[in-house]
This record gives C-alpha cells, sequence and structure tokens, in this order.
C-alpha cells in the first residue's frame, strides 16, 4: 500500500515536472492550452488512487461520471460561441456632415 | 439525539448501507462542485480568447516558482491524507492523527505562501485590478481581465483550502477522542475525498494562472 502511494506520488510529481518543461516550449498561442494535458491525467490519478473511484459503491462512478458529462457539456457548449464566431471588423464611420 | 441500532443508526440497514451513503453524499456534492468551478474555467477560455495578448501578459506577472512549491505542497498534502486513510483502515489511529497534523502543516504552508507572501506581493505591485493597475496600452483591459480571474479562482481555492482544514482537525478530534476503529472510518474517507478534490482544483488552476500564458 506505502509503495502504491509512494509510485503514486513519484508519478505525479513528475507530470508536474513535464507540465513546468511544457511550458518552455515554444508553443503558439492556439497551442499553448496543450499544457493542460499532464494535468489532466494528474487529475484521473487523484481520482482513481486517492478517492477510490473504483472501489466505491456502484452510485459514486455516476456522481463521477456525471460531473465530468456536465462539465463537458458547460465547458463545450460554452465555448462553442466564442471559439466558431468569426470577428468582422466595423468600418470607421464618419458623422455626416448635418451633425 | 440520533437512534443507533448496534453500529449503525436507524434509518440504514446496516453499516456497510450507511457507510455508503456518506460516501456517495459527497461524491453528489462533489459533482455539483465541480460545475461551480467549471463556470470559472469557462469564464477562463471567454476572456483569454477575446484578450489573448493582455490576458497572456498578465500571466506573466505571476510568481511561478511560488505557483510550482505551492503545487508540490499540496500534492504532498493529498499523499500524507490518503496514507492516514490507509493507517485508519488498518486500525492505527496514531498514525492517522499524525498523517493529519502532516497534511494540515502543508496546507496551511500553501495558504501562508498563498495569501501571506504572493498575493502581498502582488497587491504592492497593484497588480489588483483598478486605477493603479501596472500595465498600460492596449494590453490593460486583457492583463485586469485576468487578475480579475486570479484572485478570485485563487480566493475560492483558498476558502476550499480553509474549509478542509477544518474537517481534517474534526477528523484529529474524533480520532482523538476514540471514535474511530478498523471497521468504522467512514468520516476519515469522506474528509479525504473532498482533501483530493480540493488538490484536483489546484492542479487544474496551476497551469491556467502561471503557464500557458508564460512564454506565449
Amino acid at each position: 500500500m506505502a509503495r502504491r502511494l509512494l509510485v503514486t506520488y513519484g508519478l505525479l510529481l513528475l507530470l508536474l515536472g513535464i507540465e513546468v518543461a511544457g511550458s518552455f516550449l515554444p508553443l503558439g498561442r492556439g497551442a499553448r492550452p496543450l499544457i493542460l494535458l499532464p494535468a489532466v491525467i494528474m487529475v484521473g490519478i487523484v481520482g482513481l488512487q486517492f478517492m477510490d473511484v473504483r472501489s466505491g459503491p456502484t452510485i459514486v462512478r455516476l456522481f463521477a461520471a456525471g460531473a465530468i458529462i456536465w462539465l463537458v457539456i458547460l465547458l463545450g457548449l460554452g465555448s462553442l460561441d466564442p471559439l466558431t464566431r468569426i470577428q468582422y471588423p466595423v468600418p470607421a464611420q464618419t458623422a455626416p456632415e448635418s451633425y | 439525539m440520533i437512534e443507533t441500532v448496534g453500529n449503525h443508526e436507524f434509518q440504514y440497514s446496516d453499516a456497510r448501507h450507511q457507510s455508503h451513503t456518506a460516501i456517495s453524499g459527497m461524491w453528489l456534492f462533489l459533482a455539483s462542485e465541480t460545475l461551480f468551478f467549471g463556470a470559472l474555467f469557462l469564464a477562463w477560455i471567454y476572456a483569454r480568447h477575446w484578450r489573448l495578448e493582455g490576458f497572456d501578459l498578465g500571466a506573466r506577472h505571476t510568481d511561478m516558482t511560488l505557483g510550482t512549491v505551492n503545487s508540490v505542497i499540496l500534492i504532498t498534502s493529498s499523499v500524507i491524507y490518503a496514507a492516514g486513510v490507509l493507517y485508519a483502515e488498518a486500525g492505527n489511529m496514531r498514525r492517522l492523527v499524525q498523517c493529519c497534523y502532516a497534511a494540515m502543516a502543508f496546507g496551511v504552508v500553501f495558504l501562508l505562501l498563498k495569501f501571506g507572501l504572493e498575493w502581498h506581493t502582488d497587491f504592492s505591485h497593484h497588480l489588483f485590478p483598478g486605477a493603479d493597475f501596472p500595465i498600460k496600452g492596449a494590453a490593460r483591459g486583457g492583463a485586469q481581465l485576468f487578475f480579475v480571474f486570479y484572485f478570485m479562482s485563487t480566493a475560492l481555492h483558498g476558502l476550499h483550502m480553509l474549509i478542509g482544514l477544518g474537517l481534517v482537525l474534526w477528523i484529529v478530534v474524533r480520532a482523538k477522542r476514540g471514535e474511530f476503529t478498523r471497521e468504522y472510518t467512514t468520516p476519515v474517507t469522506v474528509v479525504g475525498l473532498y482533501w483530493a478534490f480540493v488538490d484536483m482544483v489546484w492542479i487544474v488552476l496551476y497551469p491556467l494562472i502561471y503557464l500557458i500564458g508564460r512564454g506565449a
């Protein structure tokens, strides 16, 4: 058991290191959210190892899955508009002479 | 006064049923918390997308070293509490209390570094959005939005940490009273779920605040 915890701890620190190292890569601004990838894996490890999703009652897995599904819907639908909208520049307007 | 039948309260069929209900309840609460923080993450996506330059410039004004040290501290705290749960399940309550104290100590160091040092420096550099905000020009609006996200998210996470510290202290008190046995460790497990969740939230916040905008 202690060995499992130590391996998990080492893995989490390794992923944190990868994340920090990844932040120094010359990625474009649009690609920089990829730095989140190790964090997503870390969240999964914490869920599986420290929160014991697998060995809890069935309804626990249902709640965990529900949280992930609703989060994906929230972030997916919420970001659909900003990520797909094309902004056309508004031409500069001059006031009519009567003003 | 709670009526008990054998080693469980009257409304449950047995102790296992009572334990599963408590654990499921905490998971349901954590699912709602996921959406609570999800709205914050959505705000990050929105604000960064529309004000990319200023938002990333704001991120470069954060202290990455402190953020990284705090990440290590919080992960360590989670591992220690997880060890405490295993000790409790093995019937070693003395070790459980020691693990709780250690987990709390790391939690307190996290809060001191975050609010005593990092926030203090941020305020002294006038990074709280307002008239004195030091970043000028076209990027000012985006950078201010970043710091709204930064202060809001770290404050909410800090509040959760404080609640978590209180819960771990509650476990210490109950363990010292001898309320836990090898067969009954449900509150230890339930508080462990919360403590790990607070760690999870930080694991996501850390790259959003300190890493993604840096070097962009």
